[in-house]
């Protein structure tokens, strides 16, 4: 077994697909993922389709073998004791997918409970105690497809939550959500880590990821290829420092690129000029030749997460690989 | 033992739950009565009055009870689809990763079937039946009505095991459960004799619930002896817990080749 205060464990976690070709090369789906989750951790998985973030999620639940490398829940291997993994873990999905329309909100969640073992008076209880929690229970006896977004999302996490799991796997719990209703379920799921559950999110919604997440993982290519805290995974690029100014005369803006250390020049919204830099000197020389132009609105920062993952995986979100 | 058993029945009385959700959602009392029951009883008197057309009116109470307890018999079989919905739902990859087992779960999800299947052969064979000269003993009556459980049964489970090797395969939902129904149709006795067909299709036919069970309502029906029926209705039983059990190792193995394969996915 390994540390107890280490949730899910993976060590050179490979997964790849044939192509179905003879002679076809073999493609991967996850190249030799190292991954460490700590027990009470909300840890995000960011990247594009295609990346590898949901392989992960489908070996970690049990339903996807991987190819080689290892795989631990709580401690429990993910192939040799799958039986008992199940019983740690709880899935939620996001959108439609994943609940019976037609049944009724509490009869889905007695059916889920169902198939955990629960039975009788401890059934109805937890059932109760989650429509109650996930502020549902005024809706136990209507069906599915009457609920909104919002509410199916609370129905999802009431169904992750029903066996009472240490670890929840939430697969783009957010999307096609109102940002209302987005925001109340990161309430919930605040909650949850207040409980100490372990939390494996993953998502393209950056500040949904800076929010809630104590720890990111950029996930591309089957590769994890930076696990950080939000606030200081701009360090990661930290020689990219951002520059914005409005009101840049177009022939200082052509020659900005001429100035040793800057990366990049482009428009951005709001009639605004944005610079990247790869060190402070040229950020200096950047700024002041834009004050020597009698630029004044101008302003600093350091990327953001959105930015680190477009710097880092490229504006490819919409690429589906496998 | 009966502890044992006791966690899938409650596993199957839960899915059972969602599947009379799904019937209620798809018919009301009157579209079932005047829509589905309708079209069945239909279907009977066409295939009656053909054969009297055809083959002469002698042959009408042969044809009425093969065709009133294959009304059963074609309901059953939508397990083979409505088992395909669990992909559709998006809910496949959360059974395969909880830990009850998937045949329970399957077992329940599609019950609404076989159920709604008895009630239309009973109304068949009963309603229609004296109609084209079947008489019914009142003692005849309940060992009928068991040996059409018995049919919507074992053909339910018959369907599960088709259900397991079609699940990975969604465009043939329709197809296979429309198929088996038109082989059955033609060589489990339903509307010529077994005996009409070469003697291997009716060894093939022998590993169908409906063949067994057929033959012992026809016996009932002709005033064969009670052991006579009951025998051929056990062994119609023992084909259908056969299938049960056949279904059972193929949801396992579907899962099983799933997780090697990739096939059960998160994404519908």
């Amino acid at each position: 077994m390994t540390d107890r205060a280490t949730a899910v464990e993976t060590r050179s976690l490979t997964r790849s697909y044939g192509t179905g070709r003879r002679g076809g090369s073999e493609v991967y789906a996850l190249r030799g993922v190292d991954l460490s989750v700590g027990q009470g951790e909300v840890h995000g998985l960011l990247g594009p389709n295609g990346a590898g973030k949901t392989t992960l999620c489908r070996i970690l639940s049990t339903i996807l073998l991987p190819t080689s490398g290892t795989a631990r829940i709580m401690g429990r291997d993910v192939v040799r004791d799958a039986d008992a993994v199940k019983r740690c873990i709880g899935i939620v999905f996001g959108g439609d997918r994943g609940l019976y329309g037609r049944l009724t909100v509490g009869d889905n969640l007695r059916f889920w409970a169902a198939l955990y073992g629960l039975r009788g008076t401890g059934l109805r209880r937890r059932c109760q105690a989650l429509l109650e929690r996930m502020g549902l229970a005024h809706r136990a006896d209507d069906r599915v497809d009457t609920l909104s977004r919002g509410m199916k999302q609370r129905l999802h996490l009431a169904r992750g939550l029903v066996a009472d799991p240490p670890l929840l796997i939430l697969d783009e719990p957010t999307v096609g959500m109102d940002p209302v209703a987005a925001q109340d379920f990161r309430v919930l799921v605040d909650g949850l880590r207040a409980d100490g559950r372990t939390i494996l999110l993953t998502t393209h919604d950056m500040a949904e990821a800076e929010a809630v997440c104590d720890r990111v993982s950029l996930v591309d290519h089957g590769r994890i290829i930076a696990t950080r805290a939000p606030a200081g995974i701009g360090a990661l690029i930290s020689r990219y420092e951002r520059i914005e100014a409005r009101g840049v005369p177009a022939e200082v803006a052509a020659a900005l690129p001429d100035i040793p250390g800057v990366v990049t020049v482009r428009a951005a919204a709001g009639e605004r000029l944005r610079i990247e830099t790869e060190d402070t000197s040229a950020t200096r020389a950047v700024l002041r030749r834009l004050v020597a132009e009698d630029v004044t609105e101008v302003a600093t920062s350091r990327p953001t997460l959105e930015e680190v993952y477009l710097h880092l995986i490229g504006e490819r979100g919409m690429t589906v690989e496998r | 033992m009966l502890a044992r058993l006791a966690l899938p029945a409650h596993v199957v009385r839960h899915s059972a739950a969602n599947a009379f959700a799904d019937m209620r959602a798809i018919y009301t009392w009157r579209t079932w009565t005047f829509g589905w029951l309708g079209r069945m009883l239909a279907q009977v008197t066409f295939f009656v009055l053909l054969g009297r057309v055809v083959a002469g009116p002698e042959h009408a109470t042969y044809l009425v009870i093969g065709n009133a307890l294959m009304t059963c018999v074609i309901e059953s079989l939508t397990v083979v689809a409505s088992t395909t919905w669990e992909r559709t739902a998006g809910t496949l990859a959360l059974l395969a990763a909880a830990p009850a087992g998937p045949t329970w779960v399957f077992l329940g999800r599609s019950l609404q079937w076989p159920v709604s299947g008895t009630g239309t052969s009973l109304v068949a064979l009963f309603l229609l039946g004296p109609f084209f000269g079947v008489t019914w003993r009142p003692e005849h009556i309940p060992v009928a009505a068991l040996l059409v459980v018995l049919t919507a049964a074992g053909t339910y489970c018959f369907g599960l095991f088709l259900a397991a090797l079609v699940l990975n395969a969604g465009r043939l939902r329709n197809v296979v459960p429309g198929v088996t129904a038109l082989l059955m149709m033609a060589f489990c006795g339903v509307q010529v004799p077994i005996g009409y067909w070469p003697s291997w299709i009716g060894r093939i036919a022998d590993i169908v619930p409906l063949t067994h069970l057929l033959h012992a309502l026809r016996a009932l029906t002709e005033d064969a002896s009670s052991g006579y029926v009951f025998a051929r209705a056990a062994l119609g039983l023992l084909v259908g817990v056969f299938w049960l059990v056949m279904a059972h190792l193929a949801f396992e193995s579907l899962l099983h080749r799933g997780r090697r394969r990739g096939t059960v996915d998160f994404d519908p």
